[in-house]
């Protein structure tokens, strides 16, 4: 069961040593720091070893959180460095993330294993499937913006632009998407058929 | 100049002025292919808010925890010990050897000098003797063998659970590789 106290009394007993009430924060937003490393992650193992050390980061430098912010803003921009950090960790290792090409050859692979079941997916499983084969910057400006329910001025602060650039990147994030969910309809659709 | 999409997201964010906004409702109101757009838009703005979001394993939590209880388990002694416990052991001993010195000097006679001045020099202390020897030295012996026992195993707990996070953290490197 999670704790009715506020973000800022929780941050008040994990600061005075109450490690369980720093779980209650942990529970509380795990989710959406999940989602949001699994933007940059594309799989869940990488997605869980960021979220996790986003939390440890977050633990550690939590007396320096000055509450100018709300306590999910801060989290978030943790989440944004650590995520971008390792995703250029990966770029090293792997073809460039750059290539937005290459996301979606990795989720046409896996959502060849389904076609079968195409009659049973939702449109939310598509809508899922659009958001994966975005660049990173522009699923986490969505998952911030309808997931997390940040204002402009809070997705700036969390990703270190100004708000009127957020309000243009959010644009074309949504005009992306909708084009990649009307792709992937018709390209089920043709399978079906 | 904003696309007529452009307007119709600021429209939806309620991100325009209220004479925009004004001007888009009159659109919307008058073009067919206007308000065509507006509710498709509008269609999808609903679509991308139920968004679901991904579930992390279940023991997530009890990992985030546990990895800070080791990384602080780890910390120093130095700054785990309280200061005021190691100020007070100092000033216990600056206590025992001032007492110590006063006594001395309280014990020596300065004034008298000569070849027999070493006689005056007496220490007047409680005789220990029998505490070294008997049941108390027995009953001290053992409770120091109880106590290196225990901090010996404490040591190596501490080394054993060192030695498995080094194991676990370099088995996760090597298996991404």
């Amino acid at each position: 069961m999670q704790s009715k106290l506020s973000d800022s009394e929780l941050i008040d007993q994990a600061l005075a040593g109450d490690q369980s009430a720093y779980a209650d924060l942990v529970k509380r937003h795990q989710r959406f720091v999940f989602t949001l490393a699994l933007r940059f992650a594309r799989n869940r193992e990488d997605a869980e070893e960021i979220a996790q050390d986003c939390f440890i980061k977050a633990y550690r430098s939590l007396d320096a959180f000055q509450r100018q912010s709300k306590f999910s803003t801060w989290l978030y921009s943790i989440v944004y460095t650590t995520a971008m950090t390792s995703l250029r960790k990966k770029r090293v290792e792997t073809a460039s993330i750059d290539d937005e090409h290459t996301f979606i050859q990795v989720e046409s692979q896996n959502s060849s294993f389904d076609v079968n079941n195409a009659e049973n997916k939702s449109r939310s499983f598509y809508l899922n499937e659009a958001i994966a084969q975005l660049m990173p910057d522009d699923a986490m400006i969505i998952t911030l913006f309808y997931n997390g329910e940040q204002s402009l001025e809070e997705i700036g602060q969390t990703m270190g632009i100004e708000p009127g650039t957020v309000k243009v990147k959010l644009f074309r994030a949504r005009q992306r998407l909708k084009e990649k969910l009307e792709r992937n309809l018709k390209h089920e659709v043709k399978e079906l058929i | 100049m904003n696309t007529a999409e452009e307007k119709l997201w600021n429209y939806i964010d309620d991100a325009c002025t209220p004479a925009e906004r004004e001007a888009i409702e009159l659109q919307i109101a008058q073009d067919a292919a206007f308000a065509a757009k507006y509710r498709e838009l509008l269609a999808l703005n609903s679509e991308f808010a139920m968004m679901e979001l991904d579930e992390p394993p279940m023991a997530f939590t009890y990992n985030v925890m546990e990895s800070i209880r080791n990384e602080y388990a780890a910390t120093p002694l130095k700054s785990a010990i309280n200061k005021n416990i190691i100020k007070g052991i100092g000033l216990f001993f600056v206590l025992l050897i001032s007492a110590l010195l006063i006594f001395a000097f309280s014990q020596t006679h300065l004034g008298t000098g000569g070849a027999n001045a070493a006689s005056h020099f007496k220490f007047l202390l409680p005789n220990f003797g029998p505490l070294f020897t008997g049941p108390f030295m027995q009953v001290f012996c053992f409770l120091d063998i109880v106590m290196a026992l225990y901090l010996f195993d404490n040591y190596l707990r501490k080394k054993r659970i060192t030695k498995t996070d080094i194991s676990v953290q370099s088995g996760g490197q090597t298996g991404k590789h």
